[in-house]
């Protein structure tokens, strides 16, 4: 047979996001697979270098489009360390109901993209509405739907306004009620397992030597989770699950996700319950006139597609020296997913590559 | 149907049935990619104004061009650009291809769109809401009633300077022009 | 913790000479080399049970005239003890044509880290099997992300200098 080579490039019904995969194809064996990133390229780290520390807030949010709070935290959580100011307790727990949040609607998010490349129409129109109620919730606190700057050093921009309680328990409430119908209709659904389980088959010591991270360790059996290891934010004093499942193939690592979905919903709960009072944030020095020494930090959390990191450096000046990322879709998408599609067929692509949660804007940077 | 309309249909059902039936391409540019899928699932429908998403080009009438543009993605936008039929109508949707955005001062992204594909209409905003896509999409109406969306017109006549802009940007293309004098003179006469 | 960290110390200084290490805060230690024994430094701390490879990351220091190579490894294991140390492996290189070996045999996943090293500061690494360009389109004088490369004056230089199709329009009526 000859091998033929196929674009399954930017502009495809099939891809989310502007990143280009190039195939060879032996009828519709997939051979060889090669991922090409670079569409999204703006040079981030060296646009941080040429603003000051507090101008590079409406910048870091931007890096990944589909949950970006997490990056806020990240910056936020270097520039309190170098600078060593502290965050007061009620600002860490605003912080972790936030966080836990962006995690619903980002996996809300994915769960309309998987859907809709296996052809489930209804599921993702459900999740799309859902996700956009949690947008409400976001737009009445910060008032951005997509970008919300709401992170800063020394806790956050401001307090929750009056009755902002229970409207997050009215709307969870909302979407918590419909788990069952998302179940009947498409995580129980036989046609779901026929075209997920075996796909993109992963063992736990090629996942680990390949460097993977979040839910695509997840399912392979192992229990890693950087709020249990490294605690930040609230997170040490509620208690939850971290779920695992044991095949490591798209099917497994789709219930992970939805499994993470409900902990969370759960966890958003009991930290309202537990918040105490107290001012919502510690006072930073005047930003015209804010010198940090040279030191350097490293700092990790647990963003919805994995571990997240930045190492950032500062040389006694007003704007960062060198910052880097340090995201879970570089090795995702540019190691693992050359391995994952051999052998393939040339239909399952945008399904492994979606269970993969690859962003696109997080190679790139 | 409102019978003030029936009379506009009867003058010309070609520009009614373009102006209510626009075909965006689907093609996830950049970051705006966030505020469109609400856009056309359920909450914002965006089937009642007659945009559905298209899986190819050559199905084509509407490019939105959704955020940033950086260099390896305009030698993709121009491609897909010419491949669509004519008319077809371009709208920049986000503050990026307007001025640069937030990326100014970026190696990597292009900062005035206009200089290397005609564009018909800007939405502004760091991201607009869906309901601006609904005002930018009725703008167009009125801008195509009137004969003025005519973008396409303006790259047929002066190819020659759009691809000038395009190859100091990209080096020299792979694909041969578009539209070449000797073919026009034969389509005119 | 401690005791942890105290061991780690005590086993790298005995089976290295010529190393230092920095116990810098409660998780974070910093292990300075040269850069000829970088990999077997990396294969022992590898063994002893480190081998998630996080980071490749660079540091131009102009003033020095070196570059800075940083190597941030953590540890696959459900223990949160260990589980939550980070080990910096930081060496230098001299700025003027830098090389260093590749430590794909140790670390798989460290290719696109050093690919992307390659083409935004210019370092290259030999025994590399696939070092092309991963994420810029045109190729640039000095390498984008080093210090003496302004982006403002780039774009100035650039970006700036192509007129508008009205502009093109009107000079050449005029000719």
């Amino acid at each position: 047979m000859r091998e033929l080579e196929l674009y399954y490039g930017p502009q495809h019904l099939g891809m989310v996001g502007n990143f280009s995969i190039t195939l060879g194809v032996e009828g519709d064996r997939i051979v060889k697979a090669t991922s090409n990133p670079g569409f999204l390229h703006r040079g981030f780290e060296k646009l941080m270098e040429q603003r000051t520390w507090i101008q590079n807030f409406p910048l870091v949010c931007r890096i990944n489009v589909v949950e970006p709070d997490h990056m806020e935290l990240m910056y936020a959580m270097a520039v309190e360390k170098l600078a060593g100011i502290e965050v007061p307790e009620r600002a860490q727990y605003i912080r972790s109901i936030y966080l836990e949040l962006a995690r619903v609607g980002s996996h809300l998010f994915g769960l309309w993209a998987y859907a809709n490349m296996l052809g489930f129409d209804t599921v993702a129109n459900w999740a799309m509405y859902h996700r956009d109620l949690v947008l409400d919730l976001f737009e009445e606190l910060t008032g951005g739907r997509a970008y919300h700057i709401y992170i800063w050093p020394g806790g956050v921009r401001r307090d929750f306004p009056e009755g902002f309680k229970d409207k997050i328990v009215n709307t969870l409430h909302t979407i918590g009620s419909c788990v069952p119908d998302y179940d009947d209709t498409f995580f129980n659904n036989r046609v779901f397992e026929k075209r997920a389980k075996g796909i993109g088959k992963l063992t736990q010591k090629e996942a680990v030597d390949m460097g993977a991270v979040g839910q695509v360790l997840r399912a392979t059996g192992m229990k890693r989770d950087i709020r249990k290891q490294e605690p930040y934010a609230a997170y040490d004093q509620v208690e939850f699950n971290v779920p695992t499942r044991e095949d490591g193939d798209a099917y497994s690592r789709i219930w992970v996700v939805r499994d993470e979905m409900i902990e969370s919903v759960h966890m958003i709960f009991k930290l309202l319950d537990q918040m105490p009072e107290g001012v919502a944030y510690n006072k930073v020095p005047n930003p015209f006139k804010w010198k940090i020494p040279k030191n350097e930090a490293y700092v990790r959390c647990e963003s919805s597609r994995g571990e997240l990191g930045l190492y950032l450096v500062s040389n006694d000046t007003d704007k960062p020296y060198r910052a880097h990322y340090r995201t879970p879709s570089f090795n995702h998408g540019l190691t693992i997913l050359e391995k994952a599609l051999v052998n393939e067929s040339v239909s399952d692509v945008g399904n492994i590559m979606i269970s993969l949660y690859i962003t696109a804007p997080e190679i790139d940077r | 149907m409102d019978r003030n309309k029936i009379g506009k249909w009867l003058k010309s059902p070609g520009k009614m049935a373009q102006k209510y039936s626009l075909h965006a391409l689907y093609f996830c540019t950049g970051c705006g990619i966030i505020e469109i899928p609400p856009t056309i699932t359920a909450r914002w429908d965006a089937e009642r104004f007659g945009v559905i998403p298209v899986a190819t080009p050559r199905q084509a009438n509407l490019f939105l061009i959704t955020g940033y543009v950086s260099l390896k993605t305009l030698k993709y936008i121009i491609r897909s650009y010419e491949q669509m039929p004519e008319p077809k109508f371009t709208v920049g949707f986000g503050s990026c291809p307007i001025n640069g955005g937030m990326y100014w001062d970026s190696y990597n992204t292009i900062k005035h769109l206009d200089k290397y594909i005609p564009i018909d209409g800007w939405i502004a905003g760091c991201m607009p809401r869906p309901e601006a896509v609904f005002v930018a999409v009725t703008h167009l109406w009125t801008l195509i009633d009137k004969g003025k969306a005519d973008g396409y017109k303006k790259y047929r006549e002066d190819y020659e300077l759009y691809r000038e802009n395009q190859e100091s940007v990209l080096g020299k293309l792979e694909w041969p022009p578009l539209f070449s004098k000797e073919k026009q003179h034969e389509a005119s006469v | 913790m401690n005791h942890l960290r105290q061991i780690l110390k005590d086993n790298l200084l005995s089976s290295f000479e010529d190393i230092k290490i920095n116990i810098a805060e409660e998780n974070r230690i910093i292990i300075e080399c040269r850069k000829e024994s970088i990999i077997t430094v990396l294969s022992h701390l590898k063994s002893d049970g480190f081998n998630h490879l996080s980071l490749i990351s660079c540091v131009d220091w102009i003033n020095e005239n070196t570059f800075e190579l940083v190597y941030i490894l953590t540890a696959y294991t459900e223990d949160p003890e260990k589980g939550g140390l980070n080990l910096l492996v930081k060496t230098k290189v001299v700025r003027d044509k830098p090389t260093l070996y590749t430590v794909i045999n140790v670390f798989s996943n460290a290719e696109p880290f050093e690919r992307e090293l390659h083409e935004l500061y210019g370092i290259h690494f030999s025994g590399h099997p696939r070092l092309t360009p991963l994420l810029l389109e045109r190729s640039y004088e000095i390498p984008p992300f080093r210090k003496d490369f302004d982006t403002r004056q780039y774009v100035e230089d650039f970006f700036k200098q192509i007129p508008t199709i009205e502009e093109k329009k009107r000079t050449n009526e005029r000719t």
